[in-house]
């Protein structure tokens, strides 16, 4: 059966929906726990405000401010902690479901991700990092193609203007590695492209000085050209992965997706890694999970990952993989 | 004296530099023909026993066997140029694809695993040597801007640097291929 949305309607109405109905329970009680937080803390803090500025142990300023700090503290805390219990319920009653809706055979691991020697074994982000996070993980095969992909978040810290160390993110989204469907030595990377779009012949220029990717490929397939910056460490090989129908692939789900994307193809494996601003399988607390549509988001999302594989038609392989 | 040395050293600096690159993209073209000439090898090594797996069963196709068999003998003892090398492939291309569309005739050759293995993998080769001549392609473009733009055009005409000829797909080739009377040959 192919997990079309119709399905997934009937599977949501038989399957899901009496086990979200327990789970939307303990949705609107961690939201109640939030609300009686938010009124306890105001009230407490108006109180303990009254009491500090009328014996004047402190001025007014510093007062809402000491006082608004706390409280907003104490609120993280145990919004961190609700949030938590409900979210493990969550991936296992909706995330998990929906995998297992989608295709059985696919393990799911909430807490699983992709390790550090895959990010960089794909050679998608050069960068030295200092904090690599990694959830949901998803490992199997599809149409006897293997993939693993996960919400990865990789930071550095860096300095500020005033010399505060914060977190710079260096890749957050999905990060997705699968089989490819042809035998190669070389490597292969596929950036959004960033200089000759913003700076033309002077952009394209610095792109070719980039010698820590190897050398620049330059493809005949206008609108790919366009969007991305691709480096090689073999001319011929790097045509030979990128042929004329995987590049229009990947223009049009670079169009359909429409967010940065980056692919790198190493070791015969393809590494795909889609920037998304926010993790891609959180629950949203103030949304309803009797509403078919906030769990059809999360369905179209899955879908689109799992599809890769077909998208791309990672599954027609070549003589030699067979 | 100094701004004339200065001057003197900043056109040294961009003659050299012209010249390297003239140089690099000359180079850049004879070692991806290289990688495609190598690919080449490899088919030319399968045609033999192509022609040895179908000949049995292609009775009204010995025409293209010799003739595909006397291509394959002047691309293995002669030796070509890179245009030469050009009109020859065009040739086995078109050649092959004729025999691969006669298959189509011989339901018994069409099941037979040893030929099926050799279309596979011819399959996979002609995927390569699409890939090598786009390669190849772009350097020669590459390389004829360079001797066609300016100023390096000044540098390429002392060096005595000539445009080289891309490959180019037959006008066969260029045409969509009728499905409808494939089969019904």
């Amino acid at each position: 059966m192919k997990p079309t949305l119709a399905f997934f309607l009937d599977y949501y109405n038989e399957s899901m929906y009496p086990t979200l109905k327990i789970l939307e329970e303990k949705r609107l009680k961690a939201l109640g726990t939030l609300k009686k937080t938010v009124i306890v803390l105001f009230c407490s803090i108006t109180l303990l405000s009254f009491i500090l500025i009328h014996n004047a142990y402190l001025s007014p300023l510093h007062t809402s401010l000491i006082l608004g700090i706390a409280g907003l503290i104490i609120f993280a805390v145990i919004y961190h902690y609700v949030k938590v219990g409900y979210t493990s319920l969550f991936k296992d009653h909706v995330i998990g479901k929906i995998i297992h809706f989608i295709d059985p055979s696919l393990i799911y691991t909430k807490t699983g991700s992709i390790d550090e020697h895959e990010y960089q074994h794909s050679e998608l982000f050069l960068e030295p990092y200092d904090r690599f996070f990694g959830q949901d993980l998803v490992s199997g095969s599809i149409d006897s193609v293997n993939v693993r992909f996960c919400d990865l978040h990789v930071e550095k810290k860096v300095h500020d203007k005033d010399d505060k160390e914060v977190w710079q993110d260096i890749f957050q989204g999905l990060f997705f590695r699968a089989d490819f469907n042809k035998t190669f030595h070389s490597k292969v990377v596929v950036l959004p492209d960033i200089a000759e779009h913003s700076f033309g012949i002077l952009g394209s220029w610095m792109q070719g000085m980039n010698r820590q990717r190897g050398e620049l490929i330059k493809l005949d397939h206008v609108e790919f050209e366009k969007l991305f910056v691709v480096y090689g460490s073999d001319q011929i090989e790097s045509r030979y992965i990128l042929s004329h129908a995987l590049m229009e692939k990947i223009v049009q789900f670079r169009t359909k997706i429409d967010k940065p994307l980056y692919l790198s193809f190493v070791d015969s494996s393809m590494f795909l890694a889609l920037h998304y601003t926010k993790p891609l399988f959180e629950p949203i607390l103030l949304r309803s999970l009797l509403d078919f549509d906030s769990i059809k988001d999360y369905f179209e999302r899955l879908s689109m990952i799992i599809g890769i594989v077909n998208e791309f038609k990672l599954n027609e392989k070549l003589w030699s993989k067979h | 004296m100094e701004t004339f040395l200065i001057v003197a050293g900043v056109i040294f600096l961009i003659i050299v530099f012209m010249y390297n690159t003239l140089i690099s993209k000359k180079n850049q073209v004879e070692n991806i023909f290289a990688g495609l000439d190598a690919i080449l090898k490899k088919r030319y090594d399968l045609l033999p026993n192509l022609i040895a797996s179908v000949q049995e069963y292609m009775v009204h196709e010995q025409i293209t066997l010799e003739k595909m068999t006397e291509l394959r003998s002047k691309a293995v003892t002669s030796t070509l140029d890179n245009r030469e090398t050009i009109a020859l492939d065009k040739q086995i291309t078109s050649m092959l694809g004729n025999l691969m569309v006669s298959v189509e005739n011989y339901p018994t050759l069409k099941a037979n695993e040893n030929f099926l293995h050799l279309q596979g993998t011819l399959g996979e080769l002609e995927e390569q040597i699409s890939a090598a001549r786009r390669a190849y392609n772009q350097s020669v473009t590459d390389y004829n801007n360079a001797i066609e733009m300016f100023p390096t055009n000044f540098m390429a005409k002392v060096m005595k640097l000539g445009r080289k000829e891309v490959f180019s797909v037959p006008a066969s080739e260029r045409q969509n291929v009728d499905v409808k009377n494939l089969f019904q040959k």
